[in-house]
């Protein structure tokens, strides 16, 4: 467990050396989340006008919990959208050299992928989290059953974001071909996750793949704790599914990194870009 | 227990895909074995070669000792230590240099760079900034240690490789043509530093196409041919194992026919191939092939002869030499070296 720390610490400075170099950085990791929910709200008001539609969706009716909905779909998506960035990245350690240099080194490499999610996370959420809390807590959008519940909240945002990020660097890591999911995991998850609209608004086959995705049921519980007052036991199932999806996905990731290892040894394929 | 990495019968064959995923059906070409039953020892406290020509195995053999590769069959220990069943504790003992200048992060400043890899080594904390100082002092980068990479030199990247590979204190060190397209007097230096790791008890294996250095560093020499073990003694043995001959080039001041005679006698006797003609200055010179140094003989007759000798030259058969007929060899089986 030492030795993972390290290995984590080690990650998140080179992460912070490799992608965070200047201040126009730091201000784009304001300015982007900021923009997606600007674009998210402006894009949903025309829609507000359908007759109707508040009997269907109440937050409809009120702009200032509409926009909370949307700001917390646009926060949660950040984190896991942060995460297949760094996969993507993590993958140009091949191109780079510096894949074969990790794996010649007796690091736990489910420590290293997982130092990689977190160092990312970190990384890319610190700002819009501040960001986000002071605006939630001024804009007087929080509504909590309970002190606790912030916990509960972050804890099913931080974790499976975590795990979510460990499982996309052991699928990039070993594949040349994988960086398709770059695109795949950006708009297609952003619909499938009810960042923009509630799940219930989705056709079922979309809810099915959408409650694939740990994001959707991470907003679920952010969005049920943080702004719905909602107490624990009413979000037992997603978290139970949450606690499902991330067994799941560790058992993957395990096995993943175990094959592509095995096999990048037998086919030399470490060294190819 | 003697410390050594020892492989027995180390087989290497890439799979090969010689045919689309959409069309698996059908007969498959065998892929000729990259390593093809090497029997290596590589002893703590020396430094030992390993020579081929291109595409003989050598990067592959590394690349297993590593770990990074697989054996297909055959097995290798590591201070007796298993090569695949022990590997984490197997990499924590060794470290791999390769030439080139990629094996490190170019946004990270050295001194960063080395940090993170004892990071990812577990060096302990209290000895690790010591190290990183030694390292940097030992290839020469402390004046440079908190610029980026990105600003180094291709040998100011190369010497920073060089001192992530000991970052760990290696037991072994595998050295992969560690000082391609180094200054000569940055790979002097190297050289120094492999030298003195050896003396320390590092065991190193080493590539090199650059074979004045393997003569220099190596006291064991393996020569590889098409995966296989070919020839292997000190660079000295290796060399005399040849039928490459030393050359003895003699100009006289004079012809002198007494010293003409001691030649061919000589030629007679020891069954040396003797070749005479005239310089630009139209003086004798003679060209005298055998697998011995006749120098001293062939002097002392033509002085004994009334010649006066005005030019000797022996230019001895090389590592190169033997490694180049070794390999011709390989290639020809019929070919036996003498």
């Amino acid at each position: 467990m030492r030795h993972a720390l390290r290995v984590v610490a080690a990650e998140a400075l080179k992460q912070h050396r490799r992608s965070f170099g200047g201040p126009l950085v730091v201000f784009s990791m304001l300015i982007w989340p900021v923009l997606q929910l600007a674009i998210t709200y402006y894009t949903m008001l025309p829609v507000l006008d359908t007759p109707g539609i508040a009997e269907r969706w109440p937050l409809a009716a009120q702009p200032s919990r509409l926009l909370a909905f949307l700001a917390a779909g646009a926060f949660a998506y950040l984190f896991y959208f942060s995460l297949v960035q760094s996969a993507w990245n993590f993958a140009f350690e091949r191109i780079s050299g510096t894949m074969e240099l990790l794996f010649l080194s007796p690091a736990s490499r489910l420590a290293l992928v997982f130092a990689n999610g977190t160092g990312a996370l970190v990384q890319n959420t610190w700002l819009a989290g501040c960001f986000a809390v002071a605006a939630a807590g001024a804009g007087g959008a929080l509504h909590v059953a309970h002190p606790g519940m912030y916990a509960v909240a972050a804890l099913a945002l931080i974790i499976p974001a975590i795990v979510w990020g460990a499982f996309l660097n052991s699928l990039m890591l070993f594949s040349r071909d994988s960086t398709f999911l770059y695109t795949l995991l950006d708009d297609p998850l952003w619909f499938v996750s009810g960042v923009r609209l509630p799940l219930f608004a989705m056709p079922l086959a979309i809810k099915a793949i959408g409650l694939a995705f740990p994001l959707t049921s991470s907003l679920a519980v952010l969005r049920g704790a943080l702004l719905d007052a909602q107490p624990l036991t009413s979000l037992l199932e997603p978290l139970a599914l949450l606690a499902a999806l991330c067994t799941l996905l560790l058992a993957a990731t395990a096995t993943l990194l175990r094959l592509g290892e095995t096999r990048a040894q037998r086919t030399g394929s470490m060294q190819l870009y | 227990m003697t410390r050594a990495i020892v492989t027995h019968d180390l087989v290497k064959i890439y799979p090969r895909r010689d045919r689309p995923w959409w069309r698996p059906a059908g007969p498959r070409r065998v892929a000729a074995p990259a390593v093809a039953g090497l029997r290596l020892t590589i002893p703590a406290g020396q430094v030992t070669g390993l020579l081929g020509l291109n595409g003989a195995g050598k990067t592959t053999t590394i690349r297993m000792l590593s770990t990074l590769l697989r054996p297909t069959s055959g097995s290798a220990t590591v201070d007796g230590l298993d090569l695949v069943r022990d590997a984490r504790e197997i990499r924590r003992r060794i470290n791999m240099i390769a030439g080139g200048e990629r094996m490190t992060y170019a946004r990270l400043t050295g001194r960063e760079n080395l940090w993170y890899f004892g990071q990812l080594y577990d060096v302990p904390r209290a000895r690790l900034k010591a190290r990183i100082g030694e390292l940097l002092a030992l290839v020469g980068l402390e004046h440079a240690a908190d610029q980026r990479v990105e600003q180094y030199s291709k040998g100011m990247r190369q010497r920073l490789s060089i001192a992530r590979g000991l970052i760990n204190e290696p037991a072994y060190l595998l050295l992969d043509e560690p000082t391609l397209g180094l200054d000569a007097p940055i790979a002097r230096d190297l050289r120094a530093v492999v030298a003195e790791l050896a003396r320390g008890g590092v065991g190193v294996l080493l590539t090199s196409h650059y074979l004045a250095e393997v003569e220099q560093l190596c006291a064991r020499v393996h020569v590889i041919a098409a995966g296989r073990l070919v020839a292997q003694g000190t660079p000295a043995e290796l060399t005399a194992l040849t039928e490459r001959r030393h050359t003895v080039e003699i100009t006289l001041a004079a012809p002198a026919p007494a010293a003409d005679q001691a030649v061919q006698a000589l030629s007679v006797r020891t069954g040396a191939q003797v070749t005479a003609a005239r310089d630009d200055e139209l003086r004798p010179r003679y060209t005298v092939r055998h697998r011995h140094d006749l120098a001293g003989e062939l002097a002392t007759a033509v002085v004994a002869a009334g010649g006066a000798i005005v030019r000797l030259e022996v230019t001895p058969p090389t590592l190169e030499d033997a490694v180049l007929a070794l390999a011709d060899a390989a290639r020809r089986p019929e070919a036996v070296p003498a």
